[in-house]
């Protein structure tokens, strides 16, 4: 289990992380999400001690990072797969590691043919992909056989045959057992993956709940109507304040529930071809609950220097 | 601790960079007292010819030595593998120490094997030739010892630097310029302002007197500038060492 209690780091006087608290239970997949510059990188850095936090703990099954005596059979974590000596094979960058833990080359074969990198185990990282260098990453995560594993990220640069290969294999990760943290800026494959999450912005907590419950709390939610009789139905709910918005033989109801629409067309002797409730997905609750933490905008328009076409 | 340098070790090796740069501190002194033993003019040969070679073309290998010191931090910089680094081993004192003891052990031993190969060839290749190549001056055995200290202590003032400035090309900069350039500079202005001040205080060149045959060259003696030399790099070393502990991977 890790527990994060008040981790607070800051570069001068702006404050990276602002005591930023949550837990991260095993058996279960724990998405870490926020936006661009939210934190996200800074606490892991913090939580395994290669940054130091100004205030506040980050504990792993009760033990700090530093206090692991062979921290890589305890806590396994990726935060760049680019973080490997470009002149070095592929092998000998995992004997370097399993060495310093007191690990055997026997070892470092298993976790190649894990990742599905024995064949190109003797060729130097810097002629490695992206995709097959996360490869070498998740090995490296592996080698101790950790019970907690943190990852940043890890499906950059990832085909989507890799991409879901991660995703199962985080999932059996953690149906084992063992603690999953993991930071993704692809919410389709958030959704698809975790069971948990921990949502930053601007280096706070906004919340941490379950992914049904995150998507239940934050996502809109809004009842389609399909019916040959659709413009009286909708001129009967406008008139009763409700909003609505039309679309191609459809109609939106917004901020209403099915039933209320239901016991009104009824009552309007409507007759309903479809009547169902829509959800917005976790990429639309995120980009909801995130709105006032991003803290990098772009925009869609393209700039016409002010010359009319 | 066993494992960490044996971590260490495994990462200097597995660069070619690494390799390269301990060729040429190997190959260069050998094979500049190897050429020069081989054609030196028979009437200018004295007892001291080989040593006098070795030593010379010596220094340029101890130079060669902190260089590699200053590849085996800067690198992990440069590569992004100093993260992975601490997260094995997040005791950073043990990972410096470990470190330091690593590039200690290479250039000790790969100077000693300098040494005997040198001398030995090139007191062959001088007996081949008829010349008189056996050296008798006592001095001999602790100019080549203060060589091997001396290859230690540039390798840990690469690895200081290096830990400092974590990027390989002003690292390297540093340590060339600072016996080529710095130490005139500053050694030249001291003993302008002040009299009885000058080079023998500049830490590096007086520690490279002690490559000299003859004792009474040095000013405070062959192991005293071996070790005033020592001093200032232990002094750099540690505060290289706090600042390694204390700053963000």
């Amino acid at each position: 289990m890790i527990t994060v209690e008040g981790l607070t780091k800051k570069y001068g006087s702006t404050t990276a992380v602002d005591s930023l608290s949550f837990t991260v239970t095993p058996g279960r997949v724990t998405g870490f999400l926020g936006p661009n510059g939210s934190g996200k990188s800074t606490s892991m850095r913090c939580m395994i001690g290669l940054d130091r936090m100004q205030s506040g703990s980050a504990l792993f099954d009760g033990k700090s990072y530093r206090e692991l005596k062979k921290p890589l059979h305890e806590v396994g974590a990726l935060l760049d797969a680019g973080n490997a000596h470009s002149g070095r094979t592929a092998r000998n960058h995992l004997r370097w590691l399993a060495m310093s833990n007191g690990m055997s080359p026997k070892r470092v074969d298993e976790v190649l043919e894990l990742v599905g990198l024995t064949d190109v185990a003797k060729k130097r990282v810097g002629q490695f992909s992206l995709g097959m260098k996360q490869r070498l990453g998740i090995a490296s995560v592996m080698l101790g056989d950790p019970k907690v594993v943190i990852l940043d990220e890890p499906a950059n640069g990832l085909d989507p045959e890799g991409i879901r290969w991660i995703r199962e294999m985080l999932k059996h990760l953690a149906s084992q057992g063992r603690s999953v943290l993991v930071s993704s800026h692809l919410l389709s494959e958030m959704a698809l993956m975790a069971d948990d999450l921990i949502v930053i912005g601007k280096g706070r907590l906004i919340t941490e709940c379950t992914v049904p419950d995150f998507i239940d709390r934050y996502a809109k939610k809004w009842v389609v109507v399909k019916s040959p009789q659709l413009d009286s139905l909708v001129s009967v709910a406008q008139s009763q304040g409700m909003h609505v918005s039309l679309g191609q033989d459809v109609a939106e109801f917004h901020g209403v529930a099915a039933a209320t629409i239901g016991e009104l067309a009824a009552k309007n002797n409507v007759v309903l071809h479809e009547l169902s409730t829509q959800t917005g997905s976790l990429e639309d609750a995120f980009l909801e609950v995130t709105a006032d933490a991003v803290q990098y905008h772009g925009n869609t328009e393209t700039q016409s220097n002010g010359v009319a076409s | 601790m066993i494992a960490l340098i044996r971590s260490e070790w495994l990462k200097l090796r597995t660069v070619r960079s690494n390799i390269t740069m301990t060729c040429f501190a190997v190959v260069l002194p050998l094979a500049i007292t190897l050429l020069t033993t081989a054609f030196i003019g028979i009437d200018s040969v004295d007892d001291a010819t080989v040593s006098a070679v070795l030593l010379g073309s010596g220094s340029l290998s101890v130079l060669l030595f902190g260089i590699i010191g200053v590849l085996a931090i800067t690198q992990e910089y440069s590569q992004g593998t100093i993260r992975l680094t601490l997260a094995a081993n997040p005791r950073r004192t043990r990972v410096f120490v470990a470190k330091a003891i690593v590039l200690s052990i290479l250039s000790a031993g790969l100077t000693a094997f300098i040494i005997l190969v040198g001398n030995t060839a090139g007191e062959a290749i001088l007996d081949s030739r008829g010349a008189l190549g056996k050296l008798s001056n006592d001095d001999m055995g602790a100019a080549y010892l203060a060589m091997i200290a001396l290859s230690v202590v540039v390798s840990l003032l690469g690895m200081a630097i290096g830990t400092l400035t974590r990027n390989p090309p002003s690292a390297v900069t540093i340590l060339v310029l600072w016996p080529l350039l710095l130490e005139s500079l500053i050694g030249g202005l001291l003993s302008l302002v002040i009299n009885s001040i000058g080079f023998e205080w500049m830490p590096f060149q007086t520690g490279m007197n002690a490559l000299r045959l003859e004792d009474s060259d040095m000013d405070f003696g062959r192991w005293g500038s071996v070790g005033y030399f020592g001093l200032w790099v232990l002094g750099l070393s540690l505060f290289a060492h706090t600042v390694f502990k204390r700053r963000d991977a």
